[in-house]
Formats: C-alpha cells, structure tokens, sequence
C-alpha cells in the first residue's frame, strides 16, 4: 500500500514541479484584464474537469473576496458552461455531446470575455469546438490539458500544460486542481491588498 | 519609426494606463448624412467634406459614404503625450471594423491604426502607441525589419504593478505638443542619431529586468539615461520649461524620469521614493507657476492589463442574420 501511495503522490508532486510558470502568469493577466473590463469568464470541462470548473467558480465568485465582501462590489463574473442541466441534455439529446458547451458558449459570448477550458487530453471534440468558437471571436483562452495536451494546447492562449502519460487522469486533474487554486489564491492577495492600500490612504 | 527598424530591431517596454478613448458608431440608415461628433460636431454630406483628418481617412478607406454617425470620448485632452491620438485610432479601427461585420484582432487593430496614421495620413511616428493602446498590459514590443511586430507580455505580478503606482508621479505641463514636428525632425537626422538610438532600443532589457525585479530606482536611472540620450537626438525635444519641470524633480528627490511623447511639452513622468513624492509635488508645481503654465495638473494613473475592444454590439440586423 505504501508503495503505491508513494508513488502516485510523486508523481503529482513532478507535474508540481515542473508547471509552466509563464503560461500560469500568461493566464493571471488575462483574468486581471477580464476583470477590468468586467468581462464574463466560462468555465468548462468533462466529468471530473467540470466538477474542477464549478469548484473553481465558486472560489473565484466568491471566496476571493470573502475578507470583504462589502467592500467588493466589482467581483468576478465566472460561469460554469452550461450553466443548467437543462442545456447540457438539451444539447446533448437535440444536435449532440459535440455541442454541450459550444452551444451555451455561443448565447453569451462577448468581446470582453474570457474562455477556460479543462480537458486532460486536450482533444475532447466538444472542448475543441467551443474553443475554436472562442477563437473566431478573438476571445482569449486559457487552456488547461494533460498528457501531451493534445488539440487545446494547440489553440490555447495560454497554454497551461501539466505534461504527463497518456492516461494518467488522476495526476492530470489533480494539478489542475492545484493550479486553478493558485489563480484563486493570487487574486485574494490581490484584493486583500487593494483593501490594505485604501485603508492605508484614508 | 520605420527610418530605424528597418536597419536594427527597434524595441520599447510599454504599459498601458487606466485612461480611456470611447468611440460610439451607429448606423443611420435614414440619414443619409456622415456625422462626426468629437469637441466640434460635423455632418456633411460626404466623409471627404470632413474636417477631422482621422476620421475622414478611416471612412474614405472602409469605403463608408453615407449614414454613419461617430462620436468619441476621451479620458485626457489631445497632444497630452498619453498617446491618446493613437488610442483613438485604435478604438476607431476596431469600432468600424465591428461596424462592417469584421471581427478583428489585437494585432490586426494595432496594425490598421498604424496604416491609418503612416501611410494613410503622412504622419511621422512608430506604432508603439497603436500597440500599447491595442493589447494593453506591459508588454515588449520589438519592431522588425520586415515590419512585423513581436509582441512578448512583461509577466508583472500584481506587488510589481501596485508598487509601480507608489512610485510613478505624471504632470501634465499643459503646454500642447508638436508631436509631428518633432518626429520630423528626428527622421530627417535619423542616420546621425543611429547610434544612439540602437543603444536606447538595447536599454530594453535592463528596463525589463528592474521592473521584474520592483527595482523602481534601477529603473528610474535607466529611464534618466534614456531621456538624456532622447534630448540629444532632436533639439526641439525640450525647452527650458520642460527642463525646469524635470530638473525640479530631480532636485527634489526623485530618481529619474522622462518627458512623455514625442517631448517639447505633453507631459513629465518620475519614478521616485514614497516619501519624497509630497516633495517633488510642490517643486514641480512651484516651477511650473514660475513658467506659467495654467492647465498644469498632476494625472494620477493606474496601469491595467486591458486593450481595446467592442463593449458593445447593437447591430440587431447583422448579428441575428450572420
């Protein structure tokens, strides 16, 4: 048993060590700029990537600004895609899996806003087509892949590519993981210091 | 300038403030007029009867004759040495881009602005302010040969960015650049200031590394060297009231600094320790009620990590039928 914990947590804590720190720092900014704008930002992946996007939403929603929740007004507007069940059968069961976020990606996108994809081999097809919709709007995308990070780390923007086998989901998304919570832990420094800085000039 | 890079990379760190160009466009299909409304408001009755150079190029180029309004918007004044003429024309690009159906990048607005501004109105400049405006954010823009432009993002953290802001101070002399003036002038003796403006390109890197590295005083000297070698390149770069504004700074503890634009007025820039900021404050205000200088202000400023782009699209026809 102790081998095998050994093992698997050495092989995540390789991915760790070896993270694209410019692509992660690529990705900080076009969230910074999205923010800015107030801009909207979709969040999306399959299986286990979509319960890391909800997951994320609700950090980046929320959490970042709870030591002052008041004093944000300005938050994030992140949403997971699609945001209902409701979409994801429409779509699957009317035009097919192809389209579930394409398909709700299309009824918002806008300009401003933003685009995360989550797929561990970065050639899931319904990934792909949502994120080449992203791309005929000019709309950034930060994508997050695995393995050799496949199609999406192609198209990506921001290419954050957690380089593993082909296969090793766990690992993958266990990263992933990992760095969707340091984007998060980024922007709550940030607005904690934003906080700091006016309290300091009052 | 192209006089440069088309013999050696020309290179610039920019970075984008939070100083804003809104230009609206709406389609009047039963007007069948062009209005351009900006601090005077014009409606003629075809682009080329248009007083404003800019926007009469832009429509005369888009092929647009007729029932068109254009208003715009703008956070400073003109010739301010924000780059805010260049920011217009980049939001202008983009905007009847958008109006016309064109999805547009970042790159393609930089680049259409540029054209707009260097071949289609004859003026004198580089494109580094097209660019700043378009992607925004602090990015090193190098200017090849070929005239392409690559374009690589400062990878700044939000501590270097705020702590940049504590120590950035920007007045506005109020004196109106001759921007053109001074551009033309350094073209004409472009093969005299070769030298001196390879090293300026080459200043870059070191510019680059103490921003990474928060080293505002570093960068401040750096910024100095730059300023001083920039006077050298054109003698109507300054004047003696700009001088007593940037000397006064100085004097008053700051680390350095430049004129910010093409020079000869527009606005001066200092990086300086926090707790000499209240000094310099009032040494630069004192210099410039010396010289008179009435519309003398200090502009705060923010740097954001945002570009130009379409806030919002009405075009109910279009969008419902592409």
């Amino acid at each position: 048993m102790d081998q095998f914990i050994k093992e698997f947590s050495g092989k995540v804590r390789a991915t760790l060590q070896n993270l694209p720190i410019e692509e992660i720092a690529k990705a900080m900014n076009i969230l910074q700029a999205c923010y800015e704008r107030d801009g909207r930002i979709y969040v999306f992946g399959n299986g286990g990537s979509l319960a890391i996007a909800t997951h994320w939403v609700a950090d980046i929603n929320k959490t970042i600004f709870s030591h002052d929740l008041s004093e944000h007004t300005r938050r994030f507007q992140a949403v997971r895609l699609p945001s209902t069940e409701s979409e994801i059968t429409a779509w699957a069961n009317d035009v097919g899996y192809d389209m579930v976020f394409a398909g709700p990606l299309q009824n918002y996108i806008q300009d401003s806003d933003v685009v995360i994809a989550i797929s561990s081999s970065g050639n899931s097809i319904n990934i792909i087509k949502a994120v080449e919709l992203a791309k005929k709007y000019n709309v950034p995308v930060i994508g997050l892949s695995g393995f050799d990070g496949g199609k999406l780390n192609e198209l990506a923007d921001a290419k954050i590519l957690v380089n593993t086998e082909k296969g090793e989901y766990e690992v993958v998304e266990s990263a992933h993981g990992t760095i969707m919570h340091l984007i998060t832990k980024y922007f709550k420094n940030y607005f904690d210091r934003l906080i700091e800085r006016r309290t300091a000039r009052s | 300038m192209a006089s440069f890079y088309t013999r050696h990379p020309g290179r610039v760190l920019s970075t984008a403030i939070d100083k804003y160009v809104y230009v609206v466009v709406n389609r009047t299909p039963l007007i069948d007029k062009v209005s351009a409304r900006y601090s005077v408001s014009e409606t003629v009755s075809h682009p080329s009867e248009l007083q404003h150079t800019r926007i009469k190029a832009a429509l005369l180029d888009a092929g647009i004759t007729s029932g068109i309004e254009l208003a715009s918007f703008a956070s400073l004044p003109a010739k301010a040495g924000l780059g805010s003429s260049s920011t217009f024309s980049v939001a202008l690009v983009k905007a009847l881009a958008a109006y016309q159906g064109k999805k547009i990048d970042k790159g393609q607005a930089a680049e259409a602005a540029a054209r707009l501004e260097i071949e289609l109105l004859k003026e004198s400049m580089g494109k580094q302010g097209q660019y700043t405006a378009a992607f925004g954010g602090f990015n090193v823009f190098q200017f090849n040969a070929d005239h392409s432009v690559d374009v690589k993002p400062v990878l700044v953290d939000y501590k270097v960015r705020l702590g940049l802001e504590d120590h950035i101070m920007i007045f506005f002399t109020g004196l109106i650049r001759d921007a053109a003036g001074v551009l033309k002038e350094q073209e004409a003796s472009a093969e005299k200031n070769f030298e001196v403006m390879k090293a300026m390109a080459h200043s870059v890197a070191k510019a680059q590394a103490a921003l990474l590295a928060a080293d505002f005083e570093k960068l401040g000297s750096i910024l100095n060297e730059g300023w001083t070698m920039k006077k050298s390149l054109v003698s109507t770069i300054s004047n003696s009231t700009v001088d007593s504004l940037y000397l006064a700074g100085l004097q008053a503890g700051a680390w350095g600094g430049k004129m910010l634009g093409a020079g000869s007025g527009g606005c001066v820039m200092f990086l300086a320790p926090i707790e000499k900021k209240e000094a310099i404050r009032h040494a630069v205000a004192v210099a410039a009620q010396a010289a008179t200088l009435k519309d003398f202000k200090e502009i705060p400023v923010r740097f954001i990590q945002s570009g130009v782009e379409v806030l919002h699209d009405s075009d109910y026809e279009r969008t419902t039928l592409s």
